[in-house]
């Protein structure tokens, strides 16, 4: 489509309004390309879109009928959703729409039930098995615990003990007590060290794997929207 | 651009570009001015440009110009106190959203 072809038919579309109305939009629009120049012609037409979208805009702003002009062109709030509105607040809404037509969702549910029921024969062995596991996998994860605390007090009690006795020893040979004194202290910084790895596993890992377990439960049951 | 241009700001800011040239502007002119500032499309500035003609903010003139008429815009003394009127509508809305932007930030 070149000028002549774009300004015709505006003309055309433009029919019904007044004449002096379409031919000072004509004007205007034949004044725009001329400023233009020819070589920005093609580019012109295509930030006009078209003919009928001109036209439109034209014809709405005789209307005067309360609507906006905003960077993307005229909008009418009555009949349009509001663009401002933030992605989050239209998902919101969405979210609600649904729950208030909730039925759906509901069959879902029980649907999901049903099958349960059904099949019953195979889900529960599997299940058995799988809550084995999983217990197997916390007790595991229970004797680590239980192993790195006793670590944890034994240790520095035997580096202080060996200590002790070396500090004993070091009066009948010295030799000997010194290297049991040396060992003692390794053995303590050891337990101190394993001490503070006990602290730590128990202060950050353990809420944050307690945070991840809570969250794999409910991210099922919120999906299926029954908990929120 | 995040934010909408509603109608009367638009239309200041049309009023503002075209105030700005002693012996008035022309249609492409203004809309590359205004496009500086806002991104709007090609086709939203006529029907603002005809309103502020009909409501006798604006008025035309046709000089010749490298061989053919061309229309000029030209701010009126009517478009020149509803200018001044947006500027301060302007100066109070904008620095109330500062004042409130900034207080947020230093919370």
């Amino acid at each position: 489509m070149n000028r002549k072809q774009f300004l015709y038919e505006l003309e055309q579309l433009l029919k019904d309004i007044p004449d002096n109305e379409r031919a000072e939009a004509i004007q205007y629009y034949n004044d725009y390309f001329d400023d233009a120049g020819a070589e920005n012609e093609a580019q012109v037409i295509e930030e006009l879109e078209s003919p009928e979208q001109v036209a439109e805009t034209i014809r709405e702003g005789m209307s005067e009928s309360g609507g906006e002009y905003t960077e993307n062109g005229y909008k009418d709030a009555r009949f349009q959703n509001c663009q401002q509105v933030s992605a989050e607040y239209q998902k919101e809404s969405k979210e609600k729409g649904s729950q208030k037509h909730g039925n759906p969702d509901m069959w879902k549910f029980w649907c999901i039930v049903l099958l349960c029921i059904l099949l019953c024969p195979i889900i529960l062995p599997l299940g058995a098995a799988l809550l084995a596991v999983v217990f197997a996998v916390i007790i595991g994860i229970l004797g680590i615990g239980i192993g790195a605390v006793a670590a944890a007090i034994a240790l520095p009690v035997a580096g202080i003990a060996t200590i002790g006795y070396g500090i004993y020893k070091l009066f009948l040979f010295p030799a000997a007590g010194i290297a049991l004194g040396g060992i003692g202290c390794l053995i303590l910084a050891a337990g101190i060290l394993v001490f503070l790895l006990v602290l730590w596993i128990f202060s950050k890992m353990l809420p944050g794997m307690i945070r991840g377990i809570i969250f794999l439960i409910r991210y099922p049951l919120r999906k299926a929207g029954i908990i929120r | 651009m995040v934010f909408n241009t509603g109608a009367a700001l638009l239309d200041a800011i049309v009023l503002a570009v075209v105030s700005m040239e002693q012996d008035g502007t022309y249609g492409y002119k203004i809309t590359q001015d205004v496009r500086k500032v806002i991104e709007i499309s090609e086709s939203t500035l006529y029907p603002v440009l005809r309103r502020l003609l009909k409501d006798g903010c604006l008025e035309v003139y046709d000089m010749e110009f490298a061989g053919r008429n061309r229309r000029y815009y030209k701010i009126t003394d009517a478009g020149t106190a509803q200018l001044n009127l947006y500027k301060s509508e302007w100066r109070i809305y904008s620095s109330k959203i500062n004042h409130i932007f900034k207080g947020r930030n230093e919370q």
